[in-house]
Parts: structure tokens; sequence; C-alpha cells
């Protein structure tokens, strides 16, 4: 399977990332999906410090992530595609030409309208809905900050059972 | 003979708690100079209890299994200041060539970790709750508040690094030379199943931070090779 | 903590750049040490930011200075020995007066690759490539003195170089820091360490092996065996195996076994 894992993570490209699940999956390439980097020529740039030099980075926007997903899965390499945000990711799920099986929730952060799930995620009532939309679509929903450890469901998710 | 003994543990904990709380503190919040690596911290407890040479070999062998623990910030991670601290004082404060000392040290140690694991989490979850209450005026940008804020969490972590060691020693130290004093197996085997234990987890380790580099696995053969030859020189 | 005299000549100078004393730089490089005093799972170590910029920004206006610390206190995570790059750079971009918004934006971008370089350098290389150095002594027969302080030693002269250069590099470039993250120590460094790495744990596993254990070539020699197999496994298992605790799990059979026996 080229697309080893989408993972929804406010960081985008960071440690946990290239790292804890970088080394481990052995991952060839990250698609960073979000509009507004994929406009930034220095935020690209930053970005892109962050990878070793045996992993590309590709920054797309969602619409065009969409149309791509077929090239990304087709890759030989073991990739990961990143969003920022729920929305993104549900809307890649709803136009991508081939279907997305499992999303994991790596990290969102605080935020005033937010309200605490698990230790390293915070959702408000939208971001619920639209993790729930995803379930119904036939995707598995977990949260896991690194391979190690617990995957949590999404219903223990939205109780935020647990720490 | 053991110089430390149950009686001597009430007027030793003290001071052993506060490096615990060190090395603790050490972990994340100050000054990550890597006193909390077990072959620190344990090496220190030991000599603390005048048996360096014990706690260097327990640290070896819990620093061998702290290969694994990569600290990313936002993860959870075990906590080896305090816990490396109490499998110091556990290993050192066992009756010389007991042969369950090393493998209980060990257990001792671990099960510390997961303890502290838990206990920085609840650190965490203080120190937001903290930077709540002082919300107001970290957002108008109050330099005093926002001192304030550090400080709390500082001292917060250095509480918890001590009560760690502190509650860990009480409870399992008795515990530890009960167990070691009705210890079943000799003591070339017990140290076999701990050095198999923490050379597992070792090699995972190695081998999952180091595979991605170019003729890694070639340089561990070489390596391999070139320490066969130094073991069979010696 | 203050330097009255530095702070009172900055605040003179409002529409210019303000200057950065030794003073202040030293002061703040002393707080990086405690960049993670009050992390947790909201700002992460944002408060800490503030809390070492804050001798850097004192000779701002007050006005400016009390919005520099709210701007600065937020969400922020990086990793700590490459957060002086952060803390130097958005200083610099404070006493520079650049337009809040874009602080802001390059703030939020430059949280990811400052923790996923300095993981990769630090926490995936230096440190392991240290202990093992330290191990390697210890299989050697070196003792607890020794051993520590090469481990000490070692990390740490890597370790504080690399937070004030973060600094100093920070403060003097603002925010055009990508050049220097892109570095051949930050691109090229965490293989090489990789490859040292392989080698002495390939050379320390057998000596280690035996100097635990004791006398007795067969028994290190099929100890190494069994780790060998064991690694093959927990790697198998892949990512999702956390070693420590399994050894936890296993070992409590074994005390169980051996007190029960």
């Amino acid at each position: 399977m080229p697309v080893a894992l989408y993972r929804i993570d406010d960081r985008l490209i960071h440690g946990q990332v290239v790292v804890g699940w970088g080394q481990p999956l052995n991952l060839g390439f990250i698609v960073l999906i979000d509009d507004v980097v994929a406009e930034s020529e220095w935020e690209q740039e930053l970005y892109r410090l962050g990878v070793p030099p045996n992993m590309e980075v590709y920054f797309v926007s969602t619409a065009d992530a969409a149309r791509d997903i077929d090239k990304y899965m087709a890759d030989r390499r073991t990739g990961m595609i990143l969003t920022g945000s729920v929305e993104a990711m549900l809307t890649l799920a709803r136009t991508a030409v081939r279907p997305i099986t499992a999303v994991n929730v790596g990290g969102i952060h605080h935020r005033e309208d937010r309200t605490q799930k698990l230790r390293y995620v915070f959702l408000n009532e939208s971001e619920e809905q639209a993790l729930r939309d995803m379930a119904e679509l036939g995707i598995v929903v977990t949260a896991q900050d690194l391979p190690s450890a617990t995957a949590h469901s999404l219903e223990a998710l939205l109780r935020g059972c647990a720490s | 003979m053991c110089k430390l003994t149950l009686e001597s543990l009430l007027f030793a904990i003290l001071p052993v708690s506060l490096l615990g709380a060190v090395a603790g503190l050490d972990m994340v919040s100050f000054p990550q100079i890597m006193l909390s690596r077990p072959l620190v911290s344990a090496t220190l407890a030991g000599a603390f209890i005048g048996r360096p040479g014990a706690g260097l070999l327990i640290g070896a062998v819990l620093e061998l299994i702290a290969l694994e623990t990569l600290p990313f910030g936002a993860s959870r991670y075990a906590e080896w200041g305090s816990a490396g601290v109490v499998g110091g004082v556990v290993m050192a404060g066992q009756p010389i060539g007991a042969a369950g000392a090393l493998p209980v040290a060990m257990f001792v140690a671990l099960a510390t970790a997961v303890f502290s694991s838990r206990s920085m989490v609840w650190v965490r979850n203080w120190n937001a709750h903290q930077a709540r209450r002082l919300r107001t005026e970290l957002d108008v940008g109050s330099p005093t508040a926002v001192d304030s804020l550090q400080l709390r969490g500082l001292t917060m972590d250095l509480i918890r690094g001590f009560s760690v060691t502190f509650i860990a020693l009480l409870i399992l130290f008795p515990l530890s030379r009960r167990i070691v004093a009705i210890w079943g197996v000799d003591a070339v085997h017990s140290r076999a199943v701990v050095t198999a234990l923490a050379a597992t987890v070792a090699a995972g380790a190695i081998w999952t931070l180091t595979h991605r580099a170019a003729r890694a696995g070639w340089l561990f053969v070489l390596g391999l090779g070139a320490g066969t030859a130094l073991l069979l020189l010696q | 903590m203050t330097n009255p005299k530095s702070t009172q000549r900055a605040r003179n100078e409002v529409g210019t750049p303000a200057p950065v004393s030794s003073w202040a730089v030293g002061a703040s490089f002393l707080r990086l040490f405690a960049v993670q005093g009050s992390w947790n799972y909201e700002t992460m170590i944002g408060n800490g930011i503030a809390f070492c910029m804050k001798p850097l920004l004192r000779g701002l206006p007050e006005e400016r200075y009390r919005a520099a610390l709210a701007r600065q206190g937020r969400y922020f995570n990086a990793h700590p020995y490459l957060a002086g790059i952060a803390v130097g750079s958005l200083a610099r971009g404070e006493l520079d007066g650049e337009d809040p918004v874009r602080i802001d934006r390059y703030r939020t971008a430059l949280c990811g690759p400052l923790g996923s370089v300095g993981d990769q350098l630090v926490w995936a290389g230096w440190l392991p490539l240290c202990s093992l150095m330290a191990l390697t002594a210890f299989a050697l027969g070196a003792g607890p003195l020794v051993v520590v302080c090469i481990f000490l030693g070692a990390y740490n002269a890597g370790h504080i170089a690399l937070r004030a250069w973060g600094l100093r590099v920070g403060l003097r470039r603002g925010m055009r820091v990508a050049p220097a993250l892109s570095n051949p120590l930050f691109r090229d460094g965490p293989a090489v360490l990789a490859r040292v790495s392989a080698v002495l744990a390939g050379l320390i596993l057998p000596l280690a092996l035996q100097r635990i254990i004791g006398p007795g070539r067969v028994l290190a020699g099929g100890v190494a065996v069994v780790a060998v197999v064991g690694a093959v496994i927990l790697a198998r298992f892949g990512a999702r195996a956390t070693g420590w605790r399994a050894a936890l799990a296993l070992l409590s059979i074994f005390v169980l076994y051996s007190v029960a026996h």
C-alpha cells in the first residue's frame, strides 16, 4: 500500500510525523494538503527543511489532491497524506477519485472554540460532525499520536474518555 | 554486606528523593542536560548509597532500554530520571552478590517509569489549568504572569519528581528486599534474562533509528564482528 | 533582572531598530534552558518562548513590549534546543517592527521545521550516539565516573553549542532563518550519526553483554542471538510495539517464576 497513512495534524510537518511515523513506516514522500501553504513559497521552503533528504514533500491544494490521489497511490514509495484540518480531510474523502479507508487524527491543538478530547486533540462542534461524516463514508477514524501509542476509536475520541 | 538497611532508608530517602526530583526535572523542564538518562541518574543514586558500580550496572541496562524512548514533546514517554534513581537505589541497596538484585532493580525501575510517565501528564494538565487561570493577564502581555506561569510549572515538576521517587522507594524498596531474599534462580541466569530483554529492546530501537541510513545494516555487522573479535581476544 | 540603562536607551529610540545588549542576550540564553518549564497540551512551549524573549524585548516601548509578549506567549511547539532560533528571529522581528500578521504566520510555519529538524538531529541522532559512546566505555570496562563524564561531556558539548548557535543565528538573520536551517549539519547530519551509531551498536552488543552477565562466552553468545532474533520480531511488529513495556511484562513473569521457584 503506497499511501500508508492519512493523517490530520495541524502542526503539519514536525518530529512526530517525520521521525515518529516516518522512520518505522520508511516514508518516501509526504503529500501536504493545505490551500494556504500550496500558494506560499517561503512557507514551503521552511517545511521542506523539516524532512530528511531522502523524503520528498508535495505541497498541493485540496482540489489538486483529490484529482491526483491516484498518482500518489500508484507511487512505489510509501507515502503519507497530511492535512492540517478535519475539513480538508473530509473534502478530500468526498472528492477523491479513490476511496479512503482509514484516517488518523494525530494532533489538533487548543483554540478558544475547541474542547479537549484527548491530550493531543481539541475539537469544536463542526469538527466533531466532520469526523462523524467521515465515519458515515465508511472511513475508520482513529486518534493516535505515535505508532506505539494506543489508537482510540472515534467513539472514544468524541467521548473524550482517554488521556 | 549491604550499606543500605530498611532503617537507614528512612534517613536516606529524603536526599535521594531530592536527587530524583532534580533528575525528573531535567527530563523536560530544566535544564535538559541529560542527568535524567538512567545511565547518569542510576549511577548517581548508586554512588549516593556508596556503590556507584552497582548503580552503573543497572544504569547501563536501563540505558539500553531507554534507547527506545524518543522524547517527542507532545507524546507520552517514560520519565527515566526518577525511575533511574529508584533503580539505582534498589540495586545498590541489595546485599552484594544477591542473585535477584539486577532483575528486581530493573523491574522496580520500569514499574516506576510507568508511574512517572503518567505523572508527567498530570503536571502538563496542571500547567494548562494554571495557564487558563492566568489567561486574562497573559492576553495583555503581563511580564509578571509570563514569569509566574513558568516558575509554577518548574516548581510543580520538581515536586512531581520528588513525590514519584519518594513514593516508589517507600513502597518498592522494602518489597524488593523481600523478593531478593526469596529469589530462586541463580545469578548468572538471572542476569542473562535481564540482559536478553534489554539487548532486544536496544537492538530493535537501533534498527528503527538507523535502518534508513545507507549501509547501516552492513556497518552494524562490521561493528558486531569487531566486538566479537575483541571479546575473543580478551 | 532588568538592565535599566539599556532599557531606557532603547526606549528613547522608538522608530529605529531597538538595540539588544549582550546582557539581554545572555539572560535570554540562560532562560532557554527552562523554555519547557510550563509545557502543557494547550499552548505547549508558547509561554516558554515569551519567557525567553522577555529580556530581548525590554527595549521596546511599553505598549509594543506587552503586545509582543502576548503574541509570543500563544501556542508554539519546537524542539527545545532549537527554540533559540525562534526566540532570536521572532524577537528580531518584533524589535524591527515587522507586521504582526506576518510575525504570526512566520511563527506558525516555524513550529514544524524546528521540531522536525531537532528531533532528527538530537533525539534520533545525537542522544543515542552519545548513549552508545558511553555504553562502549562501559563495555570496555570503564568505571562509573568515566562513563558518566563521557556521556555528559560529549552530549552537552553538542547540546549547549546548538542552543547558543540557534539564538545567535536567529537574532542575526531575523525572519529569514531558512538558509541557516539548510546547513549540511541538519540535512546530512542525522544520516552520518545513524551510521556511526550502527557501528557502535554492533561493537558494544557482545562486549556489554559479557560485562553485565559476567564470565561465560557461550551464555553471552546465546543472549546475543536471542537479542538479535527478538529485535527482528520487534521490527516485524513494526512501529506498534513498545519494547520497554513488553520487557516489563516479561520481567514480571520472570520475577513471579523466580519467587515461586
